[in-house]
C-alpha cells in the first residue's frame, strides 16, 4: 500500500485495523481528483539563527519564546522558513463534498492532508540537497501551534515569507491558514546529522492521541 | 492627459522597489511603507533613478499601505501615503520632469483571503482600499496602479474603490503561474472579461515571471483584451543565494525581451521584482516610441466566474456550440424550491447548482425572487453561497433592479444577467448597472406594446436594445438576445417564427441569441419529446445558449446528438464518454441484494454497505408494499443503529459510518416524499442548533454531526461556520431550542466558544451545550461551562437522544 494511502487512513482513525474495500476505492478517486485540483506550492527562506543562553530563539530579527521549538533547533545555526499550500481548488472541493456526501468529504480531506503532507516532504527533500552542499542537515518541520511554539507566530513567519504574495497563502484574525491546506513550518539546519530525526507526528507529548501514527 | 497617450505610444513604467530597499539595508518582515517617514531621502533617491532612467510612471511606495496589512504604532497611513505621493512629486520636481512625470498610486492586495475561502468580507477589503485611494488622490496622485493580484474577487473590490471614490485612471495588473491561471483559480479570459466590464483603463501582467516566461500568458491576453495591456515582468525566476532571494536576468537580455514583448502589443511596460534603473535604462533605449500596436477591438462574448470562462457563440475562430444555461435555481413552478426559499434551506439550493453542474450545466440561472421573501438580501447570500461550491458563471435573474445590482456587486466574475427588454423603463434601469459593473445581458424581443407576433417585429426590438445599449458604451457582444418561445398549444406559429428569429438574428444582426426552450410545449403532454427537438432544431437556427434543465436526459441527448452531428464534439468525444458506458444504473451489490426478491430484507443491508442509490432504490420499491414508519423502525433505525455500535466498538470507522449514513438520508428522501404525498408525518424528535464558532473556519467536524443527527430524526439548524455568539442566542431564542452544539479547532477559537457558552447561559438558561472539536478534551470543556464533551459524532447524538427522550 502506498504511503499517502497508509497516511489517509491513519487521518480517518483507522488506526492498525485494515480498510473497507468501498473506502480504500473512494480514496483511490480522489487522489485522482486532487491531481486535477490541488495546485501545490511552497516558498522558503533561509535565515541565521540564534539562541541565547536565557532560551530566547533569533531567526533573523524574529525573537521566539518557546522550549519545544529551542529542543528541535538544539544545534542548529540556520533555520528555514517554509511554508507550502495546495491552494483553495482543494477547500471548494471539500466544502461541495460536505453538501453532497460526507463520506467522500472526509475522505477528501484526509486524502489532501495526506498529499500536504508528501508536497512538504519533497520539497524539504529539495531544501536539504540545498543546504547539504554547505554542510548543513536539516531538523524535522515544526510548525506554530506545535508544543509550546505559539500559533500566533504564524503572523511573523509567514510576514517574512511574503507568503501571501508568493504563494497565495494567508491567515484569519484566528491565525488559522487559508486555503485551510496548507502549512508553515520552521526547519533547523545543523553542521551536525541527527543520528534518528524524529519526525513531527512521533515528536508530540500527546501520546494519547488517537491518530498518532505507530 | 495620460488616458490621451495610453495605448497611442509606448509608456515606461519604473522597476523594482522592494530589491533596492533591500540592498539599502530593509529587513525582512520590516514594512517598506514604513521609509517612506523614516528613510525620505532614500525613497526619492530610488524614484529618481528611475526617472532619470526613462520611467514615464513612477510608482509609489504604497504596496502594503492598506488598514488590513499595515499596522505601525508610530505613523498613520495617511502619513505614509501623502508622504509617498509627496516623495515621486518632489524627485521628479528635483528633475524638472513635475509636468513630465505620472504619479502612480501604487496598491497592492491585502494579504487577506475574501471570503468564502478566507475570512475577509468583500466590504472590508473594498473599504481597506477606498481609504488608500482616497489619501491618494487627494495628495495628488495621476492614477491608481491596482498590482500583483491573484484573486478576481480582491481584484474587483480594489477596481470598484478605485472608480466611486476617485476620478483617476485605473491601471490593473494580476500575477499569472506557469499554467496561466491565478493562484484562485481564474483563467486569462475570465480576468481580462472582469476587468474589462469593470472599465480600467489599462491591464495587464506582473511580477511572478521573468520577460521570457510571461510570453506565452501574454500572448493569450493580447488574444483576449481589447485594453492597452501592461507588462512588468521580474528580473527572471526568483534564485537563492546565502538564503537571499535574487534575480538573474542581466538588464540588456531584459531589454530585448521587453522590445519583443512590445511587439507582441504590450504597450505600457516595465519591471517588477529584481528589476533595477539599469534594468529600465536598457529598456527605454532598446524600445523605441513607435514601437506600438493599435489595439484591435475583440468579439468575444465571455461570462465568467472565479474559476473559469464561458464562451458564447461562434464568432470567435473557436467552435464552442451551444451554452447551457441551467434553470433549476427558480421557483417558478417548483413546490420543494420554494419551500426550501421559504425556510432559508440553502443547502438545497446548493446542492440544485452542483447537481446541475454534475449534470453538464455551463451556466446555473440563479432566481430566488418569491413574494413575501427577502429577495435583496436573499439573491446576496445565494450568489456568495454558489460561488463556494460551484465554478460555472452565474445569471442573475431578477425583475428587481436593486437585487441585480446587489448581485452584481458582490459576484465574482463577469455575470450573465437576466434580463433587459426592449421597454425603455426597463433599459433605463438595467444597462446602467451593466455598464458599471460589466456582464453580459439577456435583452428580451418585447417592448410596451407586447411581443411580436413575427420575426420582423422581435428583430426591430433587438435593434433597438442593441442601439440603446450602446448609448452606455455597452457593445453588441454583450448582449445576448432572447427570442423568445411561445406556447405551440396556444400559439401555432409560434416555433416557426421563433425560429425565423434565431436565424435571422444570427445572419442579419449577427447577435447571440438565447431561449427558455421548455416554454415551446406548456400545456401539451409527453412534454420532453416537444421541448428536445425544438431544442435540436434551436440550435441548428443559431442558439447561442439555451435555459434548460440538464438533468432531463432528452435534453442532454439532443444537446450531445447536435453536437456530434455538426462536428462540434471532435471524434464524437464528449457524446461517448456521456453514453458510452450507459450500462444498468443499479450497482452490482444491489442486484444481490434485490436478488432474494424480499424487500422486507433489503434496505438495512444497503444502508450497512453505504449503497447510496441502491438503498434509495430498494426504498422505493418497499414503499409500495409497507407504510413508511414500519420501513423506519424495522430497517432503517436498526441499520443505522448497528453500524453505530460497530463504530463505537472501533470496527466500523468514519468513512463507513458517513456512507451508511448518507445511504440512510437516501431512503428517508424517498419515504419522505411519500409520506408528505399520503399527509402523514414523522414526528421530529427535537430541534438542535449547530455551529462553528466565530473565528472558525473549519466545518467539516459539524457537518459530520449534522449527517447524522439528521438520521436519527432531530430537526437540525446549521448555522454554518464562523458563526457570532449573538447568532446563535437569537435562533436558539427564536426557536426555543433546547440543545445546542458548538464545534472549534483551534486554541484560538476556543475562547470565542467560551464568549458564546457564557451568552447562552445567560440569556438562554435552560438550553444544555454540547461541544466538540480537534483541541478539545473532557477537562477543557468542563472549563469553559460546556454541558457535554463529545468525543465523536455518535457522542452527540447519544447526547441528543437523552436529552429528548
Amino acid at each position: 500500500m502506498e504511503r499517502r494511502t497508509r497516511e489517509t487512513l491513519r487521518y480517518l482513525g483507522y488506526g492498525k485495523n485494515a480498510a473497507d474495500e468501498k473506502t480504500l476505492a473512494l480514496i483511490k478517486d480522489v487522489f485522482a481528483e486532487l491531481e486535477q485540483t490541488a495546485a501545490p506550492k511552497s516558498i522558503c527562506r533561509v535565515f541565521d539563527l540564534e539562541q541565547t543562553e536565557d532560551g530566547g530563539i533569533f531567526i533573523g530579527n524574529l525573537k521566539i519564546r518557546s522550549s519545544s521549538l529551542s529542543r528541535n533547533l538544539k544545534g542548529c545555526v540556520k533555520a528555514v522558513l517554509f511554508g507550502a499550500t495546495l491552494g483553495t481548488g482543494t477547500d471548494r472541493l471539500i466544502a461541495r463534498a460536505s453538501l453532497k456526501d460526507m463520506a467522500e468529504a472526509v475522505v477528501i480531506q484526509a486524502c489532501a492532508a495526506a498529499l500536504l503532507e508528501e508536497y512538504c516532504d519533497q520539497e524539504q527533500m529539495k531544501i536539504a540537497e540545498n543546504m547539504g552542499k554547505q554542510g548543513l542537515y536539516l531538523r524535522p518541520r515544526f510548525s506554530p501551534g506545535y508544543g509550546d511554539f505559539d500559533i500566533a507566530y504564524q503572523e511573523p513567519v509567514m510576514r517574512m515569507l511574503d507568503c501571501a504574495k508568493t504563494i497565495g497563502l494567508t491567515m484569519t484574525d484566528s491565525f488559522m491558514l487559508t486555503p485551510m491546506k496548507s502549512v508553515t513550518a520552521v526547519i533547523g539546519a545543523a553542521p551536525v546529522k541527527e543520528p534518528c530525526p524524529v519526525a513531527g507526528c512521533e515528536a508530540c507529548g500527546k501520546k494519547d492521541c488517537e491518530y498518532r501514527r505507530r | 492627459m495620460l488616458r490621451e497617450r495610453l495605448g497611442k505610444e509606448l509608456l515606461y513604467l519604473d522597476g523594482g522597489m522592494g530589491t533596492l530597499l533591500q540592498d539599502r539595508g530593509l529587513a525582512p518582515g520590516e514594512l517598506p511603507e514604513i521609509w517612506n517617514v523614516t528613510h525620505p531621502e532614500v525613497i526619492r533617491e530610488i524614484h529618481r533613478l528611475y526617472m532619470e532612467a526613462g520611467s514615464d510612471i513612477v510608482l509609489t511606495n504604497t504596496f502594503g499601505a492598506n488598514a488590513l496589512k499595515f499596522h505601525d504604532t508610530n505613523c498613520s497611513l495617511e502619513e505614509i501615503v501623502t508622504a509617498a505621493v509627496g516623495h515621486v512629486k518632489a524627485a521628479a520636481g528635483e528633475l524638472g520632469k513635475e509636468d513630465k512625470i505620472f504619479t502612480a498610486l501604487d496598491v497592492g492586495p491585502t494579504g487577506k483571503l475574501l471570503k468564502p475561502m478566507g475570512d475577509l468580507e468583500f466590504e472590508t477589503a473594498y473599504e481597506a482600499f477606498k481609504e488608500v485611494m482616497v489619501m491618494g488622490e487627494k495628495a495628488g496622485a495621476d492614477l491608481i496602479h491596482i498590482e500583483t493580484m491573484s484573486d478576481t474577487y480582491e481584484l474587483k473590490a480594489a477596481v470598484l474603490a478605485a472608480k466611486e471614490n476617485t476620478s483617476l485612471p485605473v491601471f490593473a495588473t494580476v500575477v499569472f503561474d506557469e499554467r496561466h491561471k491565478l493562484l484562485t483559480g481564474a483563467d486569462v479570459p475570465a480576468v481580462t472579461a472582469l476587468l474589462e466590464g469593470l472599465r480600467v483603463d489599462a491591464m495587464g501582467v506582473n511580477c511572478s515571471m521573468g520577460p521570457e516566461q510571461m510570453l506565452p500568458v501574454l500572448e493569450e491576453l493580447t488574444a483576449y483584451t481589447s485594453l492597452p495591456v501592461i507588462v512588468k515582468p521580474n528580473a527572471g525566476l526568483p534564485k537563492q543565494r546565502d538564503g537571499k532571494t535574487y534575480y538573474d536576468v542581466e538588464p540588456e537580455v531584459f531589454a530585448c525581451l521587453m522590445r519583443q514583448i512590445t511587439r507582441m502589443g504590450a504597450s505600457v511596460i516595465g519591471g517588477c521584482c529584481g528589476t533595477t534603473p539599469e534594468h529600465i535604462r536598457s529598456m527605454t533605449e532598446v524600445c523605441r516610441r513607435d514601437d506600438i500596436f493599435p489595439i484591435r477591438e475583440k468579439e468575444y462574448t465571455v461570462v465568467s466566474s472565479y474559476g473559469q470562462s464561458v464562451f458564447l457563440g461562434n464568432s470567435t475562430e473557436k467552435k464552442h456550440g451551444s451554452v447551457i444555461i441551467g434553470e433549476r435555481i427558480n421557483p417558478t413552478g417548483k413546490k420543494r424550491f420554494k419551500q426550501a426559499l421559504k425556510e432559508h434551506d440553502l443547502d438545497y439550493i446548493l446542492r440544485e447548482g452542483i447537481a446541475q453542474q454534475d449534470n453538464g450545466a455551463h451556466i446555473l440561472d440563479v432566481n430566488v425572487g418569491l413574494p413575501d421573501i427577502d429577495e435583496l438580501s436573499l439573491m446576496r447570500e445565494v450568489v456568495l453561497e454558489l460561488q463556494s461550491v460551484v465554478n460555472l458563471p452565474l445569471q442573475i435573474d431578477t425583475v428587481d433592479a436593486e437585487a441585480m445590482e446587489n448581485a452584481l456587486r458582490i459576484y465574482n466574475g463577469k455575470a450573465m444577467v437576466n434580463s433587459v427588454s426592449g421597454k425603455q423603463e426597463s433599459m433605463d434601469k438595467v444597462f446602467p448597472l451593466i455598464q458599471k459593473y460589466g456582464g453580459v445581458v439577456i435583452g428580451l424581443t418585447l417592448d410596451e406594446n407586447g411581443i411580436p407576433s413575427d420575426a420582423d417585429g422581435r428583430i426591430k426590438i433587438a435593434r433597438k436594445i442593441i442601439s440603446e445599449a450602446a448609448k452606455y458604451g455597452i457593445k453588441k457582444k454583450d448582449i445576448v438576445i432572447d427570442a423568445l418561445a411561445m406556447t405551440i398549444s396556444s400559439e401555432p406559429e409560434g416555433a416557426k417564427v421563433t425560429l425565423e428569429t434565431l436565424r435571422r438574428l444570427r445572419d442579419e444582426v449577427k447577435v447571440n441569441t438565447v431561449l427558455g426552450v421548455s416554454n415551446i410545449s406548456f400545456g401539451l403532454p409527453a412534454r420532453p419529446a416537444v421541448n428536445a427537438s425544438f431544442y435540436t432544431l434551436a440550435m441548428m437556427n443559431g442558439l447561442s445558449a439555451g435555459i434548460i434543465n440538464p438533468s432531463s436526459e432528452d435534453m442532454m441527448k439532443a444537446w450531445y446528438a447536435y453536437h456530434a452531428l455538426m462536428n462540434l464534439d471532435e471524434n464524437c468525444a464528449g457524446y461517448i464518454e456521456r453514453f458510452g458506458n450507459a450500462a444498468a444504473p443499479v450497482g452490482e451489490n444491489s442486484k444481490d441484494l434485490l436478488k432474494k426478491n424480499d424487500s422486507r430484507m433489503s434496505l438495512a443491508p444497503a444502508i450497512e454497505k453505504g449503497l447510496k442509490e441502491d438503498a434509495a432504490k430498494i426504498t422505493s420499491e418497499a414503499i409500495k408494499e409497507r407504510a413508511p414508519l414500519d420501513i423506519i423502525n424495522e430497517e432503517l433505525i436498526p441499520a443505522l443503529n448497528h453500524v453505530g455500535e460497530g463504530f463505537e466498538k472501533g470496527t466500523i470507522f468514519l468513512p463507513q459510518l458517513l456512507m451508511s449514513a448518507e445511504a440512510a438520508k437516501s431512503a428517508f428522501t424517498v419515504l419522505k416524499e411519500q409520506m408528505d404525498k399520503s399527509g402523514e408525518a414523522q414526528e421530529k424528535k427535537g430541534t438542535v442548533v449547530i455551529a462553528t464558532v466565530k473565528g472558525d473556519i473549519h466545518d467539516i467536524g459539524k457537518n459530520i454531526v449534522r449527517v447524522l443527527l439528521d438520521n436519527y430524526g432531530f430537526h437540525v439548524i446549521d448555522l454554518g461556520k464562523d458563526v457570532p455568539p449573538e447568532k446563535i442566542v437569537d435562533t436558539v431564542l427564536k426557536y426555543d431550542v433546547r440543545l445546542v452544539g458548538l464545534s472549534a479547532l483551534m486554541t484560538t477559537t476556543v475562547t470565542s466558544m467560551e464568549e458564546t457558552i457564557r451568552l447562552l447561559k445567560e440569556k438562554a438558561p435552560k438550553c444544555r451545550i454540547m461541544v466538540g472539536g480537534a483541541v478539545l478534551n473532557q477537562e477543557y470543556a468542563d472549563m469553559i461551562g460546556a454541558d457535554f464533551y463529545g468525543k465523536d459524532a455518535m457522542q452527540s447524538v447519544h447526547y441528543a437522544q437523552d436529552i429528548f427522550a
